[in-house]
């Protein structure tokens, strides 16, 4: 078993490691040096509390999408469609925010919205377990391709009834301050909104593995022929797992509209549903190692755009370290079972001899 | 109309590419979930290799070769490391966004004005594209229009009609019957997925070189999941990703059509982009997939200790 | 001495979590025919595999016609004559049994009309009755098998392989086997098959290889030898076996399980289940012999609650069950062990103590405050591993590293607690080693001693026979007759699971 465990950590680390590694080298394309990039890269993210905090701040939503995907994923489903999950809960979240903030106190208007985003993110994600359950419908594709419907929602939304005053870009009026999430550390961006990802990822974790209903879920997950001969109703179960991913992923919208931008830009956060698949694969699919894969990653989106401010490296850089650490996590993955079935296998061999 | 018939025909070519290239990888057991990705790094590699070059020969033997190695890749991970083919896939898509960003940069630096090379000039068919009507829809296109086309009734002959495709068709159904049989499954898988990976390179250059003549990170947008999406409504069969291309083209082209008369002022833009997502949710839940390969998506794993 | 046909020398074999060869050597000769017997996991399949080059040996050579050979694949193993049929077959359902056969032996345009003649004709040589347009998933298994056979008839073979190739058969079917066997070897050819089966060793094998662990621990001509013997060298000990006259209680009459003219249709139309009646007394155990796939799994099925009949009614003590769901039906008692345990009965990559909690997630017992109640549910975990001595280091251990008669245990000590009134058993036997064949007899006789209720569905006649109150034999998802032990001889039974209804068994067996 503690073999098992450094194994885990070692291959991990050297995943992440590998995959910095080699996007250095892509660096050299560029004739910049990978090293004094990447000492920009560290010390950037720690040269103040504003750019330290901000590592918490990028991490928070992608806490949210990649407990919505391992959630399904603990169930064998695959909900691929957080980015447009993301989306409906940020158009939910700026909407009820700009109606209610000026016909109720701050903080029951937020707490309005969190509930409506939450709601109407989760029936968004649920219909997906809908159609899985009713008409075991590809929930793979299903998802994949609401993020598009999803997209294209907020992208006519943000032209028509909720287009700014101004009318000038396809964004919405800056929200009130009386509904904006509270700041955990003044001078920073860092909100309560980081609390609440941190609060879901045990609750996620609590939930999963020490609650009936969790272990049911991933009864059916790993077997669902089995759980289904034990009297689980699998199919109440992916519509729930879709509900509470679908509502997960909606969350880091209602974070990112009323923490951080405190309004709903057009093509915002494009790539956090994606980003989010990426952590909970690096964190095999467990709540809490999503909170420090969110971390890293967040560190990595802040260092790269300083990066990208202070040298003339492009903030491109950040996905492709990204996908670089994801294809070499992967490939941890099959190292770990490899040296898993050596070490047997030696033991075996010296066992007979 | 005539128009917006060949213009169907015409946007159908990479769906059909695409969609071609993932019945031949899945009938063989490997769903090519890095399709998104090889379509990207396909239009990346044509655009870059065309403008480069000066000719559009080279940009597509590029984007094959680009396709070829992304897809060696995938098929390394998935095939002889067994791993899990969505989440692999989903990796080398991110890694896909990241390298043709950086690249783009590396290579081009930022541009002032968008790089453009001719896209790809139409051949009309001497004699044929006479033909009042159907002349002008069917032979008045693009040589990988005519091509494409002509590959799909040769896709269904192989696959169906010879023993290589009774190979790779029982290596998606019972793969342990190909191993008994001496033949490497493996290898069968693998090469399906290379040439998948070719004909999804040669889709994703149709956008950047074949008719817009530029690229850009979001010029896919999702075209590699319909394509996808394609080869399961399709059944996994030549005959159904003809069908349904034909369908999703149309629906493409009726969408570019609407903004072209300034359909627009009656209904929402934003509509008619949907409209080829929105059909692919309402198929999926509507079509009961038949026939689907019984051993899609699990890895041959031999030694079963 | 002539040289032999194929010869094995110092095989062995590692895998991950087991040996699976240990210096395996052994030849076999032109016109013999070899028996490979050992019990399930004694390495029979694996040392097979390696000669098909299937697998590769980590140690050893093999030999044809006194010169070493490199067995590679199973395209070298082909281009030397040697054909294998897998325990499980390698066809692929969706397909015709022509494309079945040419799969990999044929190149090319493919001229469905030629090598359908081709292999009509190839059938018609050997007496086969296989229709080469037939698609193999509407094949009953009998001729799954034929195909099968006809594969490597096609590839010219010389040496035929077969694992465990009456497993499936009905006794005359398994008889026809033996006698192509037979055939085939005296044209010069030799064939190998593998099983545990004393009987069928006895009555066709010229030479037997007895495989123990991993190891050859007998080469022994069958005039040299019988059954005893064999089974001595095969299991290594002495094995007390469990008697039913041990148990000399008469069961009560009372009956509990009543199932009444149940007849379930698949979704094409056809029945899996026709009109069957059964009733399982207090302390009564009813034995449903025949043939695997004539509706054992619907039977257990409607029973448990996964499907439900057409029509007809199922009664527990009384009380109409019949539109009760698997959940409700676990309340009510009935406890469920199910044939395919790793499909249907565990979750392998969950914990001993989590397998235990699966069919009674819902129960509040085993909850403290909404929560999983973890130490009340690893001290009974602890308690049933003791009783049941289950090999494991903990009770957080994954079931999928344990070997199949322990994860088999940790089923039969859910299903026995589970099934208070009634437990059903679907092959609780197979593919387990005799020691753990004789615990769960032991258990299942014991729980019959409690006054519950019990199905046994075996395709092991002599299980049930040992094992059985009543016996019913089911075919084609009929009950062709229910009869007391004492009433049946092998001889008949094997009628009745060929669907000869009882009158004609009468004059034929008699």
């Amino acid at each position: 078993m503690q073999a098992k465990i450094r194994d885990l950590i070692i291959t991990n680390l050297l995943a992440i490691v590998l995959g910095i590694v080699s996007s250095g080298i892509m660096l050299l394309f560029l004739g910049e040096n990978p090293v004094s990039a990447f000492t920009i890269l560290i010390t950037s993210v720690v040269r103040d509390v504003y750019t330290f905090a901000d590592i918490f701040v990028k991490a928070t939503p992608l806490m949210f999408t990649a407990l919505s995907f391992a959630f399904t994923y603990k169930a064998n489903l695959y909900n691929i469609g957080a980015q447009g999950q993301f989306y409906i809960g940020a158009i939910i979240a700026v909407a009820s925010s700009l109606y209610l903030q000026d016909i109720l106190p701050g903080w029951l208007a937020l707490l309005i919205t969190l509930i409506l985003t939450l709601l109407g993110s989760g029936l968004w994600g649920g219909f997906i377990g809908f159609v899985k359950a009713r008409y075991n419908s590809n929930e793979f594709l299903i998802s994949m391709m609401s993020t598009y419907v999803a997209l294209a929602i907020m992208n006519y939304l943000l032209r028509t009834f909720l287009m700014e005053t101004k009318a000038e870009y396809p964004q919405t009026d800056a929200l009130a301050n009386s509904v904006w999430l509270p700041r955990i550390i003044p001078g920073t961006r860092l909100h309560v909104g980081f609390i609440l990802a941190l609060l879901s990822c045990i609750g996620v974790w609590v939930l999963l593995y020490k609650t009936p209903l969790g272990y049911r879920i991933r009864a059916v997950g790993y077997n669902a022929r089995a759980a289904k001969m034990s009297g689980i109703d699998a199919k109440k179960l992916y519509i729930l797992a879709f509900c509470i991913s679908g509502a997960l992923a909606g969350a880091a919208g209602f974070t990112e509209v009323n923490g951080v931008q405190h309004m709903l830009v057009q093509g915002f956060n494009p790539d956090i549903g994606a980003a989010g698949i990426g952590i909970a694969i690096l964190a095999n699919g467990n709540p809490i190692g999503i909170i420090f894969a969110s971390i890293l990653f967040g560190a990595l989106k802040v260092g790269g755009t300083i990066m990208g401010q202070m040298s003339a490296i492009p903030s491109s850089i950040i996905e492709l370290m990204q996908g670089f650490v994801m294809v070499f996590v992967i490939l941890a993955y099959f190292v770990r079972s490899w040296l898993e079935n050596n070490r047997e296998k030696r033991k075996l061999q010296k066992a007979v001899v | 109309m005539v128009n917006l018939l060949s213009r169907t025909i015409m946007m159908g070519t990479p769906l059909l590419f695409g969609a071609l290239a993932e019945v031949i990888a899945e009938r063989a057991g490997t769903m090519v979930t890095a399709i998104e990705g090889i379509f990207l790094i396909g239009a990346w590699a044509g655009f870059v290799g065309s403008f480069l070059s000066g000719s559009l020969t080279i940009g597509f033997l590029t984007a094959i070769l680009s396709g070829i190695l992304v897809a060696a890749l995938y098929g390394w991970i998935c095939i002889y490391l067994k791993q899990h083919q969505v989440v692999t896939g989903t990796a080398i898509n991110i890694l896909a966004v990241g390298l043709c960003a950086f690249l783009y940069r590396v290579i081009f630096g930022v541009p002032i004005t968008p790089l453009t090379v001719n896209p790809l000039p139409t051949i009309p068919i001497p004699l044929l594209s006479k033909i009042p009507i159907i002349g002008e829809i069917l032979f008045e296109q693009n040589i990988l229009t005519y091509i494409i086309y002509l590959l799909a009734p040769l896709a269904y002959f192989l696959l169906y009609k010879t023993s290589l495709g009774l190979t790779v068709r029982s290596a998606g159904e019972n793969p342990e019957a190909v191993d008994v049989a001496g033949i490497n499954v493996y290898l069968v898988r693998f090469l399906t997925v290379l040439l998948a990976g070719a004909m999804g390179g040669v889709a994703g250059a149709f956008y950047s070189i074949g008719f817009l003549g530029m690229f850009a990170t979001n010029i896919i947008g999702g075209r590699g999941w319909i394509a996808f999406a394609i080869c399961f409504l399709g059944n996994w069969n030549p005959k159904g990703a003809v069908a349904g291309t034909l369908a999703f083209g149309f629906a493409e082209a009726i969408a570019i059509y609407m903004q072209s008369i300034g359909a627009n002022s009656f209904f929402p833009n934003e509509l008619f982009i949907a409209i080829p997502y929105i059909m692919t949710i309402v198929l999926t839940i509507s079509r009961k997939s038949f026939n689907v390969p019984a051993k899609l998506g699990i890895p041959y794993v031999k030694e079963n200790y | 001495m002539e040289t032999a046909f194929f010869e094995l020398r110092g095989i062995s074999k590692y895998f991950a979590k087991v040996v699976a060869n240990k210096d395996v050597s052994f030849s076999i000769r032109r016109g013999e025919v070899l028996a490979l017997l050992g019990e399930n996991g004694a390495g029979k399949s694996t040392v097979m595999k390696i000669l098909y080059g299937l697998y590769r040996a980590d140690e050893g050579q093999i030999f044809k016609d006194g010169k070493e050979v490199k067995i590679q694949s199973p395209k070298d193993a082909m281009k030397l004559g040697i054909s294998m049929i897998q325990q499980h077959f390698s066809l692929v359902p969706a397909h015709t049994v022509t494309e079945n056969i040419i799969l990999g032996n044929v190149g090319g345009v493919i001229d469905q009309k030629l090598y359908q003649e081709e292999i009509k004709k190839l059938a018609g040589v050997y007496g086969f009755n296989v229709n080469p347009n037939d698609y193999v998933r509407d094949l009953e298994v009998g001729v799954q098998q034929k195909v099968e056979i006809l594969k490597a008839l096609y590839q010219k073979a010389s040496l035929l392989i077969m694992d465990e190739p009456t497993a499936v058969l009905t006794p005359q079917e398994a008889q026809n086997l033996m006698e192509f066997i037979r055939n085939f070897a005296a044209q010069g050819n030799a064939v190998i098959f593998i099983t545990h089966k004393l009987k069928e060793v006895m009555s066709v094998a010229d030479r037997i290889i007895v495989m123990r662990a991993g190891k050859v621990c007998g080469d022994v001509k069958r005039s040299e030898t019988n059954e005893v013997e064999l089974s001595k060298l095969m299991i290594g000990k002495d094995l007390e076996q469990v008697r039913r006259d041990e148990l000399k209680a008469k069961p009560a009459q009372k009956p509990r399980l009543i199932i009444e003219k149940v007849t379930l249709e698949e979704q094409t139309g056809v029945p899996a289940l026709k009109n069957i009646s059964l009733a399982v007394g207090q302390g009564e155990i009813l034995g449903i012999a025949g043939v695997s796939g004539n509706g054992q799994q619907e039977l257990c099925e409607i029973i448990c609650g996964a499907q439900f009949p057409s029509s007809g009614r199922i009664l527990l003590d009384g009380e109409d069950i019949t539109n009760k769901d698997i959940r409700a039906r676990i309340e009510a008692g009935i406890g469920y062990v199910p044939a395919d345990r790793s499909r249907d009965g565990m979750v392998m990559e969950m914990s001993i103590a989590e397998n235990m909690l699966l069919k009674s997630s819902f129960d509040k017992k085993w909850q403290n405050r909404g929560f999983i109640d973890q130490r009340k549910l690893n001290a009974y975990t602890q308690e049933q591993i003791k009783e049941y001595s289950i090999k494991t280091p903990s009770t957080e251990a994954m079931v999928r590293g344990l070997s199949g008669g322990n994860q088999q245990k940790v089923i039969l000590a859910r299903e026995v607690d589970n099934g208070e009134k009634v437990i059903i058993f679907d092959q609780p036997t197979r593919g387990l080693d005799l020691g753990a064949v004789n615990h769960i007899h032991k258990v299942i006789l014991k729980e019959r001693a409690k006054g519950k209720s019990i199905v046994l569905v075996s395709t092991e006649l002599s299980e049930i026979f040992a094992l059985s109150d009543k016996i019913a034999v089911l075919y084609k998802g009929e009950i062709q007759g229910i009869f007391e032990p004492a009433e049946l001889t092998t001889e008949k039974i094997g009628l009745l699971m060929a669907g000869f209804k009882i009158g004609e068994v009468r004059e034929d067996a008699s």
